[in-house]
């Protein structure tokens, strides 16, 4: 088949409310895929990476937050790239599997020869194209997105073996308690339909089981909602798992940066990592400066068009600033994310911090943390509309909305 | 007359200021401590002040200075072994007793006070006994040694250390007026004034204590220091308010020396003294806070309850509060943040002291 009668697709799960939970005090503002991350949403990264896919005809937002809250992005974003960017909304939480498959009939539409499946909390390069080359040549049913991590940190992920030879996924196993690869799934994936002939597989085994059980078994009888997960199909342990090692099913390493986003700690660094892809991808939206007319920058930097930053403040690296926001005289911004309508005012300094929607620092205040992303408290984390007062100092801290500090706390967190 | 100022040891309590220089000579608001009581005695009439010492040359090299400048003669009483507190005196026996049978003063070098000599003069010539001593009212007595006395008289019946139920709140401020002949009581071995010399002129009825007014710190440590700061600058806004700074930059009570420089935008006070040649750039913000000689504190930094020791320097937007004391030439990057870090001398501080920790 040549590429140019191709049709590709991409479906980006973008979960729901009772998902995200770890990304509290951030996500009880807003849905998480729409936080920003060097300045932009969190999901606009992936979706940005699928335009450069050849012959893509259009992105599915799959999720169930209500449809109101993606109304608004999805049409502006659909705008600003060109492509066509959908929505679509679960009744329930499928699984991503199960979520792909309900919306089969949407997905197959235009008859697409690939689709691709992205996970919205993970933070990477997202090397599409090249994925989709080295599928077409593997020539199986699917492509995983794998990398090299640590032993130690592996367990957290799913871990996979891979011929070193064809690349074939010779077995998957999720989050084991012993180590079984230093490869981990990256949560991004390349199919052909016949991915939906798999899942519809798992899907009705479920069901002649569970039927089987609720003619056989008491038990079943006083448990009717066993029946409801036979649509949730799990894409790792449901498929992975038992597709490894029958020639069906390949992998893909990149050697670029790969975050998962659990945390608004590592929130940070990922928005971070995005500010550095920036220098390659979109030069365009990194801040310069020396203080002379605009403030000082140092390493990479964001900031938004409306947001006004002093000129003898000083900002960076790894800073992103979003809409209308103020930055005062002398002030200090280094690794921080400063989200819409923050003020910061004259001498204050925010260090390895988050700084929530309207929220305000006060002069000679100080926001830090230690900037240990995986630590609980490694990053200091104000919600919306904190106020921290003139002089106090707020150290390893997470502080729900709406809160007023006027003394300084440290290690702690401020229901 | 004549007086005799105990300023004992090496003034560990003060370290690390007193690593560099010693602590008699260790500024407060802008003036060696032990200048506050050379004045206070100077001013009063008193001609020759005997400073009892452990062996410390560079004190006494540095306070034959200000015997020329005060025109005061100024002798040393050196110990070879610790004397307590009252030792001291029969050592300097010779030096402190001439044919005049004037009543000599004795002073802690530690106490911070109005020193109102001149009263206790009148005091101890009205009671007519053998001691004077000034007491002091404090919110904690259990704490120190209380002097229990006759309210109208003021004549003293006896000491209680350490308290364990309330038996008066006045408590001994280290500052005396002593006949001659208190000094017969006195044999020369370690001994201590408040335990072993006053609880027998008081048997005898000839010692009587006078209520401090005005305000009292013994400034030996870091806490007080800076607390002693608020109290003495509040004492000269009252007496001689002109010696204080002035002008939109400043809050509360401020010294600043008059060869140090202030930039732009900055905000200080209340309770700050800032030494001689300091440079201060724009935008500090400064609050309960000593500045010794010499120091550089950068663009954007806020420091407050803390001591910046001679000659360091403060990067920008660093803070630093909380009992952080820096020794001399300390130098505290750019951004850092230091909570009650203790720094000794010339240590570079490159990452943040997040808890009260000593920096050797």
């Amino acid at each position: 088949m040549s590429s140019s009668d191709e049709r590709v697709v991409a479906v980006i799960m973008v979960g729901g409310p009772t998902k995200g939970t770890r990304f509290r005090p951030l996500s009880l503002d807003i849905p998480k895929p729409l936080f920003p991350l060097a300045g932009q949403p969190m999901v606009h990264h992936p979706i940005s990476a699928c335009k450069k896919i050849p012959n893509l005809t259009q992105i599915y937002l799959v999720g169930f937050y209500e449809e109101r809250e993606f109304a608004l992005y999805v049409s502006s974003i659909s705008n600003e790239l060109k492509v066509s960017v959908r929505y679509l909304r679960e009744d329930k939480p499928h699984g991503s599997a199960g979520g792909l498959f309900y919306f089969r009939d949407l997905i197959m539409e235009d008859n697409p020869s690939h689709i691709f499946l992205l996970n919205c909390d993970v933070c990477c390069s997202f090397p599409l194209p090249e994925m989709l080359a080295a599928h077409r040549a593997y020539g199986g049913m699917g492509t995983i997105l794998v990398i090299k991590v640590s032993a130690e940190s592996a367990s957290q992920f799913g871990e996979l073996v891979a011929d070193p030879d064809t690349n074939e996924l010779l077995h998957y196993t999720e989050k084991p308690e012993t180590f079984v690869s230093d490869q981990i799934n990256c949560g991004v994936y390349v199919f052909t339909p016949e991915i939906f002939t798999a899942i519809q597989d798992v899907s009705s085994q479920r069901k002649e089981r569970a039927n089987l059980r609720r003619i056989s078994s008491f038990e079943a009888l006083q448990s009717p909602t066993r029946s409801l997960l036979t649509d949730y199909v799990r894409l790792d342990q449901d498929i992975l798992s038992p597709l490894a090692g029958k020639k069906q099913l390949y992998t893909y390493e990149t050697m670029d940066f790969w975050e998962q986003i659990k945390t608004p700690g590592i929130s940070l660094k990922c928005s971070g990592l995005y500010l550095a892809q920036f220098q390659f991808t979109s030069p365009h939206l990194l801040a310069a400066g020396d203080g002379s007319k605009s403030a000082t920058i140092e390493g990479d930097v964001y900031i938004h068009p409306s947001a006004k930053v002093h000129p003898t403040a000083k900002i960076g690296p790894n800073v992103s600033i979003s809409a209308n926001a103020r930055i005062g005289p002398g002030a200090r911004l280094k690794k921080c994310i400063i989200l819409d309508n923050v003020e910061v005012m004259e001498n204050a300094v925010v260090i390895n911090s988050i700084v929530g929607w309207k929220s305000s620092i006060g002069r000679w205040s100080r926001v830090q943390a230690e900037g240990d992303y995986n630590a609980k408290l490694g990053v200091t984390i104000l919600g919306e509309g904190v106020t921290v007062e003139d002089e106090v100092v707020v150290i390893n801290s997470i502080v729900l909305p709406y809160k007023t500090l006027d003394v300084s706390v440290q290690d702690e967190i401020i229901l | 007359m004549k007086a005799l100022i105990l300023v004992g040891g090496l003034g560990t309590r003060l370290r690390p200021l007193t690593l560099s220089v010693p602590k008699p000579l260790v500024e407060f608001a802008n003036k060696p401590m032990i200048l506050h009581q050379i004045e206070a005695l100077k001013a009063i009439g008193v001609t020759e002040v005997v400073l009892a010492i452990n062996y410390q040359p560079e004190l006494m090299l540095n306070l034959k200075e200000f015997e020329k400048k005060l025109e005061i003669k100024i002798t040393f009483s050196q110990e070879t072994e610790p004397l307590g507190t009252a030792g001291p005196l029969a050592l300097a026996r010779d030096k402190l007793i001439d044919d005049s049978g004037e009543p000599f003063f004795v002073l802690n070098s530690d106490v911070i006070s109005e020193y109102p000599l001149k009263q206790m003069i009148d005091f101890h010539k009205a009671h007519g006994g053998e001691a004077s001593i000034m007491v002091t009212k404090v919110d904690e007595p259990s704490k120190y040694g209380v002097v229990v006395m006759e309210e109208s008289t003021g004549k003293v019946e006896r000491f209680v250390e350490k308290p364990k139920t309330f038996v008066g709140n006045k408590i001994n401020a280290g500052i005396y007026l002593l006949n001659p002949s208190v000094i017969d009581r006195i044999e020369l071995r370690p001994t201590s004034i408040e335990k072993e010399v006053f609880p027998k002129i008081a048997a005898d009825n000839k010692l009587y204590a006078m209520v401090l007014p005005g305000f009292w710190m013994d400034i030996g440590q870091p806490r007080d220091y800076i607390a002693g700061l608020r109290l003495y600058l509040d004492s000269l806004r009252k007496k001689s308010s002109t010696k204080l700074a002035t002008g939109p930059h400043i809050v509360g009570n401020v010294l600043v020396d008059e060869t140090a420089k202030i930039g732009e935008g900055c905000l200080i006070g209340p309770d700050v003294a800032i030494g001689p040649g300091c440079i201060v750039e724009s935008g500090v913000r400064l609050s309960r806070c000593s500045v010794m000689s010499g120091v550089r504190i950068k663009q954007h930094a806020c420091i407050s309850s803390s001591i910046i020791g001679w000659q360091s320097t403060v990067g920008r937007w660093a803070r630093v509060e909380n009992l952080t004391i820096l020794g001399e030439k300390v130098q505290v990057y750019d951004e850092i943040y230091t909570n009650g870090g203790v720094v000794l001398p010339y240590r570079v501080i490159k990452s943040s002291i997040l808890k009260p920790e000593i920096v050797m």
